[in-house]
């Protein structure tokens, strides 16, 4: 076993890991992180999204090694003081989930674009979020509640 | 009175957990001293099981037990299933399919358990195998189950499925109306149309998952990503013959069903790994693992219709094949629900059905949202495009001179009541702007060069699962607020927030004054299932009840109190009032306290609902199928290139009878689902198989649609005929639309181009396949 | 995933050095192609080197005079975004974009995407439209290999055992070419291509004065359409021209055949459609066909 040293939602850990382990084992079962789910194991479902300094990945595709000296911020890791963050907001004033088994990784995407393109487009919202699947077929609200957390983080702002 | 929460779309209970990861799905659970469990599965369609040899793994360093056929025949009742109960916990004697459990695993982790599959040696007797229904009913097929199978306990509806044991037709449903040769002959046009519809996933985004746990006193708990704690309940009570009140199943989020979740899948055999090792075992199932699970069933269906000149239907021959797997599961009622349903919506008075379920060497099929719907609709709405063309009508004129509606007789000789699928199918055409014109015109016209333009419609009608049970029960504290307690799952339609509504709305409280508590068996009562479409009503109804019954019990104590007498007395505001005196009014924890004191107290209340038929005729199909019936339709204006066959929706409309819509946005938000699945399985989704072996079985390779996939406008629209049974008049909606999404495509792709395709999904290469012998016929000409 | 070991070198000279030592291993860059095969149990390998961590090989550098030149460990989503790219290689920032989702961009790196060489990806076509060279370094030092050569079949390159690729080379723009990138799926967006044309044209008062056209995820590798190129070469360019020139592309590939995303018979349909369209994009308006034609 090795020491990897991730800093998940601001907190700095050292974790001993096994070469095999994914990014998604380390934070589901060594840090009890479950907010942050695993649908189908090969990258396209984007249950498992997370922000790896910064950038959304695939947290069942990347390893647990390079993982090493990153930030990563989950689902946990949003709002502060007992406050939603504004795009968990929208999405909860927009309805925009069911079963909610992707809504972890749809908001950490969503976080994602804004911080990318503040003012994407309903195009470019469909186009970044399309690797993120929704069986339930929410993706109407999605782009309501994507809407919405910007009109948000605007007036906050 | 003007109604408090119903009919209003209420911030829904479970979003502050959802939207914060903190809502808990089976999966998350850890208990102390968990193990972690993996099947092994059978690499063979089809063998004898000569030996299985798990001494290696047994050895592993970190393999704790091992689970073997030896052990699953020793269990008091090896097997179960919804309707037969013919599915083992583990394979006994032979493996049916690719896929099939064999042996299970309890080791420290994933990665050991793992390695332990990979040391396990079976030895098999390979069986020649059948791999399609045509294939399974030919002479001389080898035979999947060779024995007569019992029914399971809890529901035998065996009577009227014709079951044939011994052979590879697990059942067949009949129904016969009128004469049907007599009319076919004296009809001035008959046609027939040939469908088939593939094997496909529900791919609900969370895989199964279970995690079992029993005591030193024999108590089992299990906690699984399931649509029916109560159903799963009573089987692992046959199983391990230990009673009811000894086991306690808790449903927590469900991260997507469908129907796949809707019977035992994975906890007969955690439940079996954890009490052989002594400690509490999970097993979640890996993608790929989901896809040798349970599928759709897929089907080859053949309709025949007369129809006189003036568009008047006069008869109807139904033949359907429904590919069930290598178990019943939910075959047989999955082929009687379509064989009913696959007359359409329309007033035929000479009928014949057969509608089979026949065993292949593949994985169960079982209930899909449309539950054998979605199969025949793809025929008979494309085969009534079809009759219009030859008469020369336009599609929804030929319809609309025959759709059923309220008071008229259906296939099975019930009368419709409250479902009004004639106001669907207009509303969907106005829309797609609809514009009348005679169907097939467009095999007339010259193709466009690059695209064309299309429209089609679709419209059926649906059952509910009959007869139905649920129960329900809540207090009242202390300070007025109130718990539901039912068996309703979360599966993501909104079921917390509806029950809440519909006891708020009928205790005269605000919404979050009620807070309900689902799925947990040693706590709610008994619900059927959450399938069928059937919560709203059946639960609705059950937790009406219980409001109700909680509203007598203050009433009568509010009346001693307020002396008057209980019929001259309302709810409002959270008060027990007398009508027309405002002033002589006590509030419902006043009413408490006089009762038993300060600071004390509680009021209970139960209530049972159950609907009643089901039964029909073995031989003629006729009887009470239903409870209440489902309408709905479909509108879709296509867009098809013809020099690839890609087809884009421009536009989609679904419309739904909701009885009432309790929460408009919850029911928009149900046919966005049937919507995307609908559209999923009508142009992209299929599963391959190479000898039973799955060869797609990723999202890799199977592809699910995205954001990009929308349709540029999808129009919901909820018709409202109040059930006179239904809560404040409300139905279902659930899985209502899906089966009208892919013949309106379908019928949209032929007025666009001319070609009609008949095996799903439509891909463009099937479209351009078609469009090529279109042109080819043409050059030739 | 089965236990294996991870080597982590922290140069690509170390890399190249530890592959050189054993043959049989296998390196690792993003991970998005073979950690699939390692969970499907395809692939188990008992150690693998992780070049994930070799900072140095992730760049994207640009001049005017040299080209374009990105690391091998850049990912996917690095030439997507990356200023200069866009501005001066839009098309490949665009096919860039089209690789499956943005989770995946992220951790797919250029150089496993070449090495990987799975027919059914959209980077590579453009890449050969381009003229893209590939820096190998191994045990024998470093060579170049122009693109085309190095990609040689489904999962088959020109990597000898021992060898990493270090830099990939794009040579400068050429000036006034028009360039498009067609990505043809059959199911959804996200998929693996069915088709994918690369062209790129410079044409001077309507006539072609340069054209490259390739065919990508229709044949095992990248192909040139060169019987189009040769038949518009020199042409005035109208719809008919262009009409003609694709069908030529009809014969020039040899499909492989994919139950999923399309057989045979029916690449060979839409792989003219898809070159018409693409050289309808960059060939101007006198490209198209007139209504009626």
């Amino acid at each position: 076993m090795t020491d990897v040293r991730v800093t998940v939602n601001g907190a700095t850990v050292s974790v001993p890991i096994e070469s095999n382990w994914t990014l998604l084992q380390v934070l589901r079962d060594r840090l009890g992180l479950k907010g942050t789910k695993e649908g189908c194991g090969v990258g396209v479902c984007g249950t498992c999204t997370v922000l790896l300094d910064g950038q959304p990945v695939s947290s069942c595709l990347t390893l647990a090694s390079n993982a090493d000296g990153c930030d990563v911020l989950t689902i946990e890791g949003l709002g502060a003081d007992g406050r939603l963050d504004p795009v968990q907001q929208g999405f909860l004033e927009s309805t925009a989930f069911q079963c909610a088994f992707c809504t972890s990784g749809m908001i950490m995407a969503t976080k994602a674009l804004l911080a990318t393109v503040p003012d994407p487009s309903d195009e470019e919202v469909k186009d970044y979020l399309a690797g993120n699947l929704c069986r339930c077929g929410t993706y109407i609200e999605v782009l309501q509640a994507v809407s919405r957390a910007r009109e948000l983080a605007r007036s906050a702002s | 009175m003007a109604n408090v929460t119903i009919g209003s779309s209420v911030r829904r209970a479970d979003g502050l957990e959802k939207v914060t990861g903190s809502a808990v799905y089976a999966g998350d659970i850890e208990r102390p001293g968990m193990l972690i469990g993996k099947i092994f599965r059978s690499t063979l369609p089809h063998a004898r099981i000569v030996k299985v040899d798990v001494e290696e793994a047994r050895r592993l360093r970190g393999v704790v037990g091992i689970l073997t056929p030896e052990d699953v025949a020793a269990l008091p009742h090896p097997t179960y299933g919804p309707f037969l109960s013919d599915q083992p916990v583990l394979a006994l004697g032979k493996v049916r399919f690719v896929g099939e459990a064999v042996a299970a695993v309890a080791a420290k982790d994933e990665e050991t358990a793992e390695a332990a599959l990979d040391l396990i040696r079976v030895e098999y007797e390979e069986l020649p195998a059948v791999l399609t229904p045509e294939m399974a009913i030919a002479e001389g097929a080898p035979i999947l189950h060779e024995e007569r199978v019992w029914p399971h306990v809890v529901w035998s509806d065996l009577k009227s499925s014709d079951y044939r044991p011994g052979t590879n037709t697990c059942s067949v449903f009949h129904l016969r109306k009128g004469d049907v040769e007599a009319a076919l002959a004296s009809a001035d046009v008959v046609i027939e149309t040939a469908t088939r519809v593939p094997v496909v996933q529900h791919a609900h985004m969370e895989p199964h998952a279970a995690l079992a746990e029993w005591d030193r006193a024999g108590r089992l708990t299990v906690w699984s990503s399931t649509q029916n704690p109560s159903v799963i309940r009573a089987q692992l009570a046959e199983i391990f013959a230990v009673s009811h009140s000894k086991i306690r199943i808790i449903a927590p989020y469900v991260g997507g069903g469908y129907g796949a979740k809707a019977h035992p899948r994975i906890e007969p055999v955690v439940a079996a790994l954890a009490r052989k090792v002594g400690r509490a075992v999970r097993i979640v199932l890996t993608r790929e693992e989901v896809f040798l699970t349970v599928t759709r069933h897929a089907a080859a269906v053949k309709i025949v219709s007369g129809v006189r000149r003036d568009g008047t239907i006069v008869a109807r021959t139904v033949d359907a094949l429904y590919d069930t797997g290598a178990y019943a599961d939910s075959g047989p009622r999955t082929a009687k629900n379509g064989g009913y349903a696959a007359p359409g919506p329309y007033r035929i008075p000479n009928l014949r059905v057969e509608s089979s379920a026949i065993y292949t060497n593949k994985m169960s099929a079982g209930p899909y949202r449309g539950f054998g719907v979605p199969q025949v609709a793809w025929n008979f709405e494309q085969h009534m495009d079809e009759l219009a063309a030859e008469l020369g009508m336009d599609a929804l004129d030929f319809r609309l001179k025959n759709i059923v509606g309220e008071g008229d007789e259906i296939a099975t000789g019930e009368r419709l009541h409250a479902a009004n699928v004639r106001e669907c199918l207009v509303r969907c055409a106005k829309a797609i702007d609809w514009s009348a014109h005679p169907a097939g015109a467009s095999r007339q016209r010259p193709l466009p060069r690059r695209l064309a333009r299309g429209k089609g419609l679709s419209c059926h009608i649906k059952s509910t699962f009959t007869p139905s049970l649920s129960l329900a029960s809540g207090r009242m504290n202390e300070d007025g607020s109130v718990v539901i307690y039912s068996g309703t799952v979360e599966i993501g339609q909104g079921a917390r927030t509806v029950i809440a509504q519909i006891a708020a709305e009928a205790l005269a409280l605000p919404y979050d004054r009620v807070e309900v508590v689902l799925s947990d068996t040693d706590v709610t009562p008994y619900d059927q299932s959450t399938t069928s479409s059937r919560s709203t009503f059946s639960m609705g109804n059950a937790v009406l009840g219980v409001a109700v019954d909680l509203k007598q019990q203050l009433m009568a104590l509010a009346a001693t109190q307020l002396e008057a007498a209980p019929a001259d007395l309302e709810l409002r505001d959270g008060m027990v009032t007398v009508k027309g005196s405002p002033g002589r009014a006590l509030a419902y924890p006043d009413i408490i306290r006089a009762r038993f004191g300060a600071g004390l107290g509680a009021l209970l209340g139960q209530s049972t609902f159950q609907t009643e038929g089901g039964k029909l005729d073995p031989a003629t199909g006729q009887g009470k199928a239903s409870a209440f019936w489902f309408a709905a339709a479909c509108g879709a204006d296509v867009e098809v290139d013809v020099e690839t066959g890609s087809v884009t929706i421009r536009k989609m409309a679904m419309a739904v009878d909701a009885g009432r819509a309790l929460h408009p946005l919850n029911c928009d938000m149900q046919n966005e689902g049937s919507l995307m699945m609908g559209l999923g399985t009508t142009l992209y989704e299929e599963m391959l198989f190479d000898n039973g072996q799955p060869t797609n079985p990723t999202f890799l390779d199977y592809c699910l649609p995205t954001f990009l996939e929308m349709p540029t406008e999808f129009e919901s629209i909820l018709v409202e005929t109040p059930h006179r049974e239904g809560p404040f008049g409300a139905k279902g909606v659930g899985e209502v639309g899906l089966p009208a999404v892919a013949a309106a495509v379908g019928n949209a792709v032929c007025d666009a181009v001319g070609v009609r395709i008949t095996e799903l999904p439509i891909t463009p290469e099937k479209v351009l396949r078609a469009l090529s012998a279109r042109w080819e016929i043409e050059a030739g000409r | 995933m089965r236990r294996f070991d991870l080597i982590e070198p922290s140069t690509l000279a170390e890399a190249a050095r530890v592959l050189a030592g054993e043959p049989e291993l296998k390196a690792i860059a993003g991970g998005t192609a073979l950690l699939v095969l390692m969970k499907q149990g395809v692939f188990l390998p008992e150690r693998l080197v992780n070049l994930k961590k070799i900072r140095e090989a992730s760049y994207v550098d640009f001049d005017p005079v040299r080209g374009l030149r990105f690391g091998a460990l850049t990912p996917i989503s690095g030439i997507e975004s990356h200023a200069a790219v866009r501005r001066h290689y839009h098309v490949l920032a665009d096919a860039a974009h089209k690789v499956a989702n943005i989770r995946i961009r992220n951790l797919a790196t250029i150089g496993g995407n070449v090495a990987h060489a799975d027919s059914q990806s959209d980077p590579p076509a453009v890449l050969v439209a381009l003229g893209a060279r590939v820096a190998i370094v191994g045990p024998s030092g470093e060579r170049w290999v122009p693109i085309a050569e190095f990609l040689k079949g489904t999962y088959e390159t020109a990597l000898r055992p021992g060898e990493l690729i270090r830099e990939i080379a794009v040579p400068p723009p050429a000036p006034e070419e028009e360039g498009v990138y067609l990505k043809f799926v059959t199911r959804t967006a996200g998929d693996r291509p069915c088709v994918g044309v690369a062209a790129f044209a410079r044409c001077d008062r309507g006539v072609v004065e340069s054209i490259r056209i390739v065919v990508g995820a229709v044949n095992p590798v990248p192909v040139r359409m060169t019987a189009s190129e040769e038949y518009l070469r020199g042409r005035h360019v109208s719809g008919r021209v262009v009409e003609d020139a694709a069908r030529l592309a009809a014969d020039a590939v040899d499909p492989i055949d994919d139950d999923l995303r399309g057989s045979r018979w029916y690449k060979r349909q839409v792989v003219p459609v898809l070159v018409r369209r693409a050289l309808e994009r960059i060939l101007g308006p006198a490209a198209s066909r007139e209504e009626g034609s």
